[in-house]
């Protein structure tokens, strides 16, 4: 799958959080077990009522599911990757070090770490969200913000502190200063 | 001779009635049951029937009206830090960080600020909200608010974990993804609670966890039923042998 690419030809880097914004990552893996349980493969539909989920709450977790090249979709099918199967096996750490490898790659933590590193310094929640903006266009910079935080702090590559409104870079495994 | 050793927990001719204008309601009726060491198991029965209620008491949130609740041998003491609870409704304090939020349970422990502060990062980390730290609740899904509830209820290291439908107000796939980080802990054997105690209104849920399935009966709750769940793990909610058990236990409730 090509991370990077332009994807809705308008010229602007493709917004790669966008299919991520509303789903978290135990909903996808949760997905990812649903669909083992099937042997590997299931319809959408079938996946659906199991889970008790309509298809329009359902579409999104898929969306991003697929995005994170946990499952294939085909004909309204769902069919579990290697990656797919190797998160659902994985202790809840591991799967952490998967997703952190999947979005380190990902344009828009790629620039959002830029930004902290060569200010040397934390990037404040405006300047990130003008440069979303910019970037990806304004009408949706606010709900990509949201997302890199959350899909940041579970990949442990971003700190948010939303007092202070500040994103850090962070090494993962190593713990924060506790807050006062 | 050596003294029979008590069990791990013992509920007891447990009664409990609640009294309105001289007249009695019944909600729990001579419930009585044990558990010892590594088990894992559900109360399930019809909503109404008391079983919150009897976890209440177990925890010592509440009394019984007659009969007796003793854990190794000895009565429970309200407030017991040997027993911790997991809510439905989370419990978080909206002010406090999710790291804050945890440490709260160990306070009462007095142990100095960085031995509190490691204890909340080893639990943080295990229900994996690495990441979280210094979050507040409301920036969390109901699914992460949860891990910190049962972050903060494992920090205290109990010897019980009791968990009263933990994940009935979330939505069905953060749950199941709840149900099976709940038994990748339980089966780590460095981690604290040595029973598990649960309390569903979910069938399934309880088949698909449970070693053991206790099932009460419509108001006031007794026992009708106490059952081995001995499919293998992980559980496949798709096998006929899993319908089976969810089968018996719905017809011992209707």
């Amino acid at each position: 799958m090509d991370k990077t690419a332009d994807a809705d030809g308008s010229g602007r880097p493709r917004m790669d959080l966008h299919s991520i914004t509303k789903v978290s990552f135990s909903q996808v893996v949760a997905l990812a077990r649903a669909v083992d349980e099937h042997g590997g493969q299931a319809d959408v539909a079938r996946i659906a009522e199991d889970v008790e989920m309509e298809l329009d709450g359902i579409g999104p977790i898929v969306a991003a599911a697929e995005f994170l090249g946990v499952v294939t979709v085909e004909d309204g099918d769902l069919r579990l990757t290697d990656f797919g199967r190797k998160l659902i096996k994985a202790s809840v750490k591991e799967r952490k070090a998967m997703l952190r490898e999947f979005m380190k790659d990902l344009p828009v933590f790629r620039y959002v770490i830029q930004l902290i590193e060569t200010s040397a310094r934390p990037a404040s929640r405006k300047d990130v969200i003008d440069a979303l903006a910019v970037h990806f266009g304004s009408h949706s910079a606010e709900d990509l913000f949201r997302a890199l935080v959350y899909w940041g702090r579970a990949s442990e590559l971003i700190a948010y502190d939303s007092r202070s409104e500040l994103l850090t870079l962070r090494t993962p495994g190593v713990p924060m200063p506790p807050a006062h | 001779m050596s003294p029979v050793a008590a069990p791990f927990l013992e509920v007891k001719h447990v009664s409990k009635s609640y009294f309105e204008a001289g007249k009695e309601f019944k909600v729990l009726e001579t419930v009585g049951f044990e558990l010892a060491e590594r088990d894992f198991v559900c109360i399930v029965g019809p909503s109404g029937c008391g079983k919150s209620t009897l976890l209440r008491i177990i925890v010592g949130l509440d009394t019984p009206t007659a009969g007796s609740v003793r854990f190794e041998g000895k009565p429970l003491v309200p407030e017991n830090p040997q027993v911790a609870m997991v809510f439905q409704s989370f419990a978080l304090f909206p002010w406090l960080t999710v790291e804050q939020n945890v440490e709260l349970g160990l306070e009462a422990r007095h142990d100095p600020p960085e031995r509190r502060h490691a204890q909340a990062r080893k639990f943080i980390d295990a229900v994996g909200l690495a990441g979280f730290e210094n979050a507040f609740p409301r920036e969390l899904s109901g699914g992460m608010k949860q891990r910190v509830g049962i972050a903060r209820a494992l920090a205290v290291e109990p010897l019980l974990l009791c968990m009263d439908e933990p994940f009935s107000s979330l939505d069905a796939l953060t749950a199941q993804s709840l149900r099976d980080e709940i038994l990748q802990l339980w089966s780590t054997p460095d981690l604290p609670p040595k029973a598990v105690l649960m309390v569903t209104h979910s069938i399934e849920e309880a088949v698909y966890m449970a070693d053991r399935v206790i099932v009460l009966s419509n108001r006031p709750g007794r026992v009708v039923a106490e059952l081995e769940i001995d499919l293998p793990r992980p559980r496949n909610r798709k096998e006929p042998e899993f319908f089976g058990w969810v089968d018996e236990i719905y017809s011992l409730i209707v």
